[in-house]
């Protein structure tokens, strides 16, 4: 089953931590992970990979490009607002959900579930088998190719390789090109004569 | 509430090691021995002359408590907290990245297989990435914030490293766990195995202690000592224009 991994950032010891507590008593929640500043935020989210972030929404009043960057840059994260006081509609509007602090464990559960399945529909299909696509992008990375000979040898574009490569990494655990390299001469992908 | 768990100055060291083993090294990285009897932690930093507060929040990060609280610190803790780098820097450097490479040797030795071979190249080279880093630190960083400190001191009062400031810093700051990780899950998934049971394992619980280890360090480095360090900077700024 896929795993869960949730990050709370609050400025509020009383709202991070309640909101943890109640989370983590939940059956497919993997993990949740605290922050109680911004940095912190940014921190872990560079070392860890989250599928659901949960803020109050002034960090959107005060942290504006930030949060527009990260975005970006972790598209596959839902990121969801925790209302205590009221905020404007048009600024609850710019999250992918809205959790309130009214909201009792049986509630905060099917909303926390029927967000997460949306995003697991996106990348559902096979976690572990690398497919015969990313075994090709991996294959010429492990020969020392660089993004731009590999789209070329194969006829896509630089970001389909640059996506396959995040799903082997995904799948496999490995990041470093030099360790992909290992994996792909375990896997028999390349021998050694050629590397 | 202060819960049972929670560490605060009263709490004895024993009995957060008891159930926090790897608060040792926090302490090695203090340059604190065991036994330490039932001391608490007030009682060890008086000793040692460490801030209460740093350690509380240093030894929460050992505990695997996330959340650092908003520390108020002081030009004399940055040095504090350069000596506990440095202290990490040589564990690192002299103990247990060595003591993988051997077991990766010896592993080599018995398991024959070709992909182990790799696996030596794979850690030397990786060793030497570290290894520039830390020199980079050693060498660079940590001298700098001790100027900063002996500024804010007024002991020393001439430009002092003035190409150099914290941003540099934070741009050279790279990610050195990354590697460690590959490895594990190498080890864990993939490599094959040839009666090499109780190596790997070995292995995998010193790449599990140095990567606890190396997380918290970068956190210290990143939500406390550079924040500080910055802080330190724009004092003089503040005094130059």
């Amino acid at each position: 089953m896929k795993q869960t991994h949730i990050l709370i950032l609050d400025d509020s010891p009383v709202v991070r931590e309640g909101l943890k507590s109640l989370l983590d008593s939940m059956r497919n929640v993997h993990s949740v992970s605290i922050a109680g500043t911004f940095e912190e935020l940014m921190h872990l989210l560079e070392r860890k990979s989250f599928q659901m972030v949960l803020m109050s929404p002034h960090y959107l009043l005060t942290h504006q490009s930030q949060i527009q960057q990260l975005r970006s840059q972790h598209n596959s994260i839902k990121w969801i607002g925790v209302q205590y006081s009221l905020f404007p509609e048009e600024l609850l509007n710019k999250f992918d959900g809205v959790v309130e602090v009214f909201d009792d464990q049986e509630r905060l559960s099917a909303k926390l579930n029927k967000w997460l399945e949306t995003a697991s529909d996106e990348d559902s299909q096979s976690r572990e088998s690398l497919s015969k696509r990313e075994e090709d992008v991996l294959r010429l990375l492990a020969l020392g190719k660089s993004n731009k000979e590999i789209a070329d040898e194969l006829n896509i574009s630089i970001n389909t390789v640059i996506t396959h490569r995040k799903n082997i990494s995904q799948k496999t655990g490995i990041k470093s090109v030099s360790g992909l390299t290992i994996y792909a001469v375990v896997q028999n992908l390349i021998s050694l004569d050629n590397y | 509430m202060m819960s049972k768990n929670d560490i605060h100055p009263e709490s004895k060291l024993s009995e957060i090691i008891i159930s926090h083993p790897y608060v040792i090294l926090l302490l090695e990285h203090f340059d604190i021995s065991l036994p330490v009897q039932d001391l608490s932690i007030a009682q060890i930093c008086k000793q040692h002359n460490i801030n209460e507060a740093l350690f509380v929040a240093f030894t929460n990060l050992y505990c695997n408590k996330q959340s650092i609280p908003s520390l108020n610190l002081t030009s004399d803790d940055a040095i504090t907290i350069t000596r506990f780098l440095a202290a990490s820097h040589r564990y690192y450097s002299e103990q247990i990245y060595p003591e993988i490479m051997q077991l990766i040797e010896q592993m080599s030795q018995q398991n024959n297989h070709r992909e182990m071979k790799l696996v030596s190249v794979f850690f030397a080279d990786y060793f030497k990435e570290v290894t520039a880093h830390l020199d980079y630190e050693n060498q660079i960083f940590h001298p700098y914030v001790e100027c900063l400190v002996e500024r804010d001191k007024g002991i020393i009062s001439k430009e002092i490293h003035i190409n150099y400031s914290v941003s540099q810093y934070k741009d050279h700051h790279d990610d050195i766990e990354m590697k460690l990780t590959d490895l594990k899950n190498l080890l864990i998934k993939y490599l094959p195995s040839r009666d090499d049971r109780l190596i790997r394992r070995k292995l995998l619980f010193l790449l599990s202690e140095v990567e606890f280890d190396l997380n918290i360090h970068s956190k210290i480095e990143e939500l406390i000592l550079i924040p500080l360090a910055i802080q330190l900077e724009n004092k003089f700024k503040a005094v130059r224009t």
